[in-house]
């Protein structure tokens, strides 16, 4: 069997675990428990080790999804997750700036510990308050078009949307060379 | 284009990096949630504060020079004038302001006025990239926004709004650019920056330069809102979560005689079905 590995991360109520709960063929491993800290003025619970959902295409081949907690307090559970990845998706609420800056505390750990391709991809971005895309690829650190890696819009509710951004992700791994 | 927002989800800091590396033009106006409501304006231009008032009608530099006493009786100017040139270098030009009086006006005008509202609790804030420069406000001077941030929070006593922005004690620090920062740092900032390589965490940073860990993640907050450096977490590994670590495995990969593989190592027979798959489910 063929698997493909890919995590999806992200700060807090970005969106990671009904992004998986949209594509998944079987029911999302869920361990959410009550959030206990400044978490719970956000929502009720919080993924505490990590979502799991599975996509299985041909008889030999399957995308297995993962996604993180978003509490910089499991980051062990990044760590894990991200060295065994063939790629990853940093999910970010585009109506929340007060998590742009904890975006970037998780890009950089993910990118300084695997150099796997990366998509970017903004939800919430229909919510009121919601920042333009580019100006949140400036905050995000990435003022430079050229030096930046694929910023998508993402409805993570929504099946078809969690398809298109899991095809850009594909479409990074194809650019590589062939060995 | 309007962005709109409340310093204490994006700070002022934030803010000001956002502006400066988006390389804005516009108004940046703050609405302090204070018990007197007071509203503050600072204008960008290519990601540079050339101005800012606690007023709206073009009066505010014209009373800074008044306070001064500078000029006895304002020249009448025609607005035609004003088209081209900022106030500030026309009366330089026609020699009734010298340049000293110039930075000495731009430095009351923006780094005076601009440093005091990073002590502000709480505000709105609203950018508007439509706004018109007003002329009538301009010295003709300008200034990173980092500059004017690094002065800001060196400044500041209470750090309490800024509390949940600071950098992780367990995090390290890498640097931005290439070489020596060309901004002008403090020694303390400099000592901190020394240790910039991705390797050391602010609490070790702290023991080793006998300061406490306040002051340090407060210098590292400094550093990386003027965009000299990132912050890095890093994991600090119990003997727990080292075993889990070594004992989990996700899952086992069968090999393949695929030829055709990818750096990933997923085939590309993989990748291509893969897709198809997902380009059904659009």
């Amino acid at each position: 069997m063929e698997i493909m590995r890919l995590v999806i991360t992200g700060p807090v109520g970005a969106g990671k675990s009904t992004f998986i709960r949209s594509v998944s063929e079987i029911e999302v491993v869920d361990t959410d428990r009550q959030a206990t800290d400044e978490t719970k003025l956000l929502k009720p619970k919080t993924t505490v080790a990590f979502d799991f959902g599975r996509l299985q295409f041909s008889p030999n081949m399957a995308l297995h999804l993962y996604g993180t907690p978003g509490q910089s307090r499991f980051d062990f559970m990044w760590d894990i997750l991200i060295c065994k990845a063939h790629a990853y998706m940093v999910l970010i609420p585009a109506n929340r700036p007060s998590e742009f800056r904890y975006a970037r505390r998780i890009i950089n750990f993910m990118e300084q510990r695997a150099k796997i391709p990366m998509i970017i991809g903004l939800t919430h971005t229909d919510c009121p308050g919601a920042w333009f895309p580019e100006n949140m690829a400036i905050a995000l650190g990435y003022p430079n078009e050229k030096n930046r890696p694929p910023i998508i819009t993402v409805n993570a509710t929504k099946t078809g949307s969690v398809a298109q951004a899991v095809i850009v992700l594909v479409k990074q791994l194809m650019l590589e060379c062939l060995v | 284009m309007l962005i709109t927002g409340q310093l204490s989800e994006f700070s002022l800091p934030e803010l000001f990096q956002f502006l400066e590396q988006g390389q804005k033009t516009g108004l940046l106006t703050l609405n302090s949630l204070q018990k007197e409501t007071k509203q503050h304006y600072i204008w960008f231009r290519q990601g540079r504060i050339v101005a800012a008032s606690d007023r709206h009608d073009e009066t505010g530099l014209l009373a800074l020079i008044q306070k001064r006493g500078w000029i006895n009786s304002f020249p009448s100017i025609s607005s035609e004038q004003l088209k081209t040139t900022p106030l500030g270098l026309y009366f330089k030009a026609n020699n009734f302001l010298q340049a000293d009086q110039l930075k000495l006006l731009f430095y009351t005008q923006v780094m005076q006025q601009v440093c005091a509202l990073f002590k502000l609790p709480d505000a709105e804030f609203t950018f508007d990239s439509n706004a018109v420069i007003p002329s009538l406000e301009l010295t003709g001077l300008s200034s990173l926004g980092a500059e004017v941030t690094l002065a800001g929070l060196r400044a500041l006593q209470d750090w309490s709004a800024l509390q949940n922005k600071l950098p992780e004690i367990h995090s390290a620090l890498t640097s931005r650019s290439e070489g020596k920062p060309t901004l002008h740092l403090n020694q303390a900032e400099w000592n901190v920056w020394e240790y910039t390589d991705g390797h050391v965490s602010l609490k070790a940073i702290a023991e080793q330069l006998q300061i406490s860990i306040e002051k340090i993640q407060q210098i590292a907050f400094r550093l990386i809102v003027v965009d000299l450096v990132e912050e890095l977490p890093m994991m600090v590994m119990s003997s727990n979560s080292n075993s889990s670590f070594n004992s989990l495995d996700l899952d086992p990969i069968e090999e393949t005689q695929t030829t055709n593989r990818t750096n990933s190592g997923l085939s590309t027979a993989f990748l291509e079905n893969l897709m198809s798959f997902l380009q059904g489910k659009t």
